[in-house]
């Protein structure tokens, strides 16, 4: 029996539909309570306390007079930390700053050189027969889901001064290995302290593989009509990856460095398990001087605090940058 | 109804903040329980084979005479230790005993967060009779007691040796040096350089974080000087006396090339595996490794003696304290905590027990004096003449930061070559000092 325009606009109709549709919602609601607890209570109160807590000389030792401690032998402070981190003459200050100029020596290191491994092996990987192809999307893979303390005890044992495999390594092919790749302070490459560049290799091979099933799955995006086009143009292999192939990826590419300069400002592991921010404070990062501040020195939980906002700012305009450089108004 | 839902779902949210905020705090300490009355005792200590053993008996024991009592041994690696500790202080649910780390009771008992011990327990007055001066300083705070000294934390004082590395170096085993030239000498015999010019195994590796600050402070002592100014808060660490000893340490490694201090210190090479693993010949470090290394290396063979003062004639030193049990104050049972707590920190047998299968030294006079102690850690032997040479290091403000963060880093870069003694002393005494000032 047909149905007519008209009929669908009928007052029964659309209140019929109204009803459906609020016990749709409620149930959509209701259904999202227990993840809003959960967040509430372990990612927006914390976040909270934390701004609340930069604002004060908190220390969880002193028992405050005031709501959750505050106040009282902890008391408000308004901007002090702030002030104290970035002009201050105080050791964690100075160590702060020193920690502030790394992480973004180690994040300028850390993105170009995974974009540099992971793109080109992306294209290798996306090019061979399928059977191998799943294979060694899991060989590379492997590191990023393996356990951040087992991987950096390894590295470790490479980097072991005088017996660790690389040092043997360099002396089986005739070169003089460093004394020692990770606590020589005097050994600096192009401005770039010897310990510093070994972080950044045991990171980026620890760290590529995100990337790298990020790429091939955008390579697996690409019209093959494209890049037959280019071929059919003239474009020999490379011209077809990098006049073709890198624009269209151009998405994925802002995907990756957004992710990338995001994690890469916060690693911690390696750096606490590797060097501890030696030698002399030249791979102390923000994160390692937050966690020595809040747990090792003086439990100053308020500087911390402050510390920490301070980061979230930094991660926060330097993803709005790269947004607005990497942003592309077309589609394929 | 469905403009109610999302301002109802707000509301939900903000209600989990506030009660998450609202939460924790543990009700005060309740009346004395009836004698059969179950009680459960939580115990925290860190994790160390030699100490949870030690403890674990003990606490069997006091199950057996305590039968209504239950004692939840909880161990924490070191690094998360100190975190648990510190997030629980505010949440109010501290274990009733802690084993504390030296240098930690007098920073909580000032926040308020521990009990004092009771006078029908143990007065301080009956404590400086019982134990050292030195560890019992570190459980002392404005002077009331807070905790029972359960070792005496030396650093100084004694050293681990190779035999087999001594054997193949010709030097005399064991050794008996008279003085610290002796043990320079020997130093320098046992330390092996590879065909790349490279040190393979160091004559001596004094060059961990503990040890630098440790000799740097006693350093001082020994030549009749204090690193305290006259305020007892701020510091004197641009002496004379304490170049002398920064120049001491430096000439070590630079002279006489005992250590390469870029391939041995804290975080590379660390003494206690480095030694177990025959990287060094004579390793400064405390006997408590003794312990943990005969558990990991158990076909190691070596010898724990006594080192002569570095920089006098007359041992003096400062000690952290060393671990204390101290009892959290948002305990339920405050009596059977201090009760636990006397039977494993001031009874004689059963320190006595601790300290032997921990092989620690005791922070107990009538304990370091028994020979049963000796027959069973025979380790401990060649320190105890020593102990009533030591001081408490006093209240640094915070030892933590003044140890790794100022003077540990600066005195390696001094022993690297990248500064001068006096450059290293100033740099310590400038950052110590606006450490204090900070704290204020």
């Amino acid at each position: 029996m047909a149905i007519s325009i008209s009929s669908l606009f009928k007052k029964e109709v659309v209140e019929e539909g109204g009803k459906l549709m609020a016990k749709q919602r409620r149930f959509a609601y209701a259904s999202l309570i227990p993840i809003l607890l959960y967040m509430g209570l372990f990612t927006l109160f914390p976040i909270v306390w934390a701004v609340v807590m930069s604002f004060f000389d908190y220390t969880p030792i002193r028992e405050g007079s005031g709501f959750l401690g505050l106040g009282g032998a902890n008391p408000f402070i308004r901007m002090d930390n702030f002030i104290e981190l970035f002009t201050g003459t105080s050791k964690p200050a100075e160590v702060f700053r020193l920690a502030v100029r790394n992480t973004f020596l180690f994040t300028t290191l850390v993105l170009p050189l995974n974009l540099a491994v992971t793109l080109p092996l992306a294209v290798i990987l996306e090019s061979i027969n399928e059977r191998f192809k799943t294979l060694f999307r899991a060989i590379y893979f492997l590191p990023a889901i393996s356990s951040s303390v087992a991987l950096v005890t390894i590295w470790a044992y490479m980097y072991a001064p005088g017996w660790g495999l690389l040092s043997m390594m360099f002396k089986a092919v005739g070169l003089v290995p460093p004394k020692s790749w990770l606590q020589d302070p005097n050994t600096i490459y192009f401005g770039v302290p010897l310990a510093m560049i070994a972080v950044v290799v045991a990171h980026v091979w620890q760290d590529f593989g995100y990337n790298l099933v990020i790429f091939v799955a955008a390579l697996q995006s690409i019209p093959k009509t494209l890049r037959e086009a280019a071929r059919v143009d003239g474009a020999n292999t490379w011209q077809e990856f990098w006049l073709v192939v890198v624009p269209l990826l151009r998405r994925t590419i802002l995907l990756a460095s957004v992710l990338t300069v995001i994690s890469s400002l916060q690693v911690f592991v390696i750096f606490q398990l590797l060097t501890r921010g030696g030698p002399k404070n030249q791979t102390q990062t923000m994160l390692l001087s937050i966690y020595e501040n809040a747990f090792r020195f003086a439990n100053n939980l308020g500087l911390s605090a402050a510390m920490s906002m301070i980061l979230f700012m930094i991660i926060l305009v330097l993803t709005i940058v790269q947004f607005r450089i990497l942003r592309t108004e077309w589609e394929y | 109804m469905t403009k109610r839902f999302p301002l109802i779902l707000s509301l939900l949210a903000i209600a989990s903040i506030v009660l998450t905020a609202c939460g924790g705090g543990a009700p005060a300490a309740t009346q004395a329980p009836a004698s059969n009355e179950k009680i459960e005792i939580r115990f925290w200590g860190h994790q160390a084979p030699a100490f949870n053993e030690a403890n674990q008996a003990k606490f069997d024991e006091f199950m057996k005479e305590n039968p209504n009592v239950t004692i939840k041994y909880e161990t924490f690696p070191w690094d998360v230790f100190i975190q648990t500790i510190q997030t629980s202080l505010p949440a109010g649910n501290t274990a009733d005993v802690i084993l504390i780390p030296g240098g930690y009771t007098c920073r909580y008992a000032a926040g308020g967060q521990l009990l004092e011990v009771p006078a029908d327990v143990m007065t301080l007055e009956q404590a400086q009779e019982v134990f050292f001066a030195a560890p019992l300083g570190g459980q002392t705070c404005d002077g009331k007691l807070y905790g029972f000294p359960a070792e005496y934390n030396l650093e100084y004082g004694g050293a681990y040796v190779n035999p087999a590395l001594f054997e193949a170096a010709g030097v005399a085993y064991p050794p008996k040096w008279e003085d610290w030239d002796a043990v320079v000498a020997d130093a320098k015999a046992l330390t092996q350089v590879g065909s790349d010019g490279v040190m393979t195994v160091a004559g001596m590796h004094y060059t961990n974080s503990d040890q630098l600050f440790t000799y740097f402070l006693a350093g001082i002592l020994e030549q009749g000087a204090d690193y305290f100014a006259e305020d007892g808060k701020h510091f004197n660490f641009n002496s004379p006396e304490a170049v002398a000893t920064i120049q001491k340490l430096m000439d070590m490694a630079q002279k006489d090339q005992v250590v390469d201090p870029i391939i041995f210190n804290a975080d590379s090479e660390w003494v206690g595996d480095s030694f177990a693993q025959g990287h060094n010949g004579i390793g400064v470090l405390g006997s408590w490794y003794a312990g943990d290394a005969k558990l990991a290396y158990p076909d190691l063979k070596f010898d724990y003696v006594s080192l002569p003062p570095m920089m006098g004639s007359d041992y003096k030193f400062a000690s952290v304290g060393g671990w204390g049990y101290v009892v959290g104050k948002s305990t339920q049972h405050p009596d059977i905590a201090w009760k636990l707590a006397a039977f494993l920190g001031a009874n004689q047998e059963n320190v006595l027990f601790f300290n032997s299968r921990s092989a620690t030294i005791p922070a107990m006079k009538s304990v370091a004096a028994d020979p049963k102690l000796v027959e069973s850690a025979p380790f401990l032997a060649p320190v105890l003449p020593i102990l009533e040479f030591g001081q408490y290091q006093g209240n640094l403000t915070d030892p933590d930061q003044l140890a790794y963060e100022i003077v540990y880093p600066t005195i390696l870069d001094a022993i690297q070559g990248n500064l001068t003694a006096e450059e290293a002393a100033n740099s310590i005494h400038e950052a110590a000092n606006q450490m204090v000032d900070a704290a204020e």
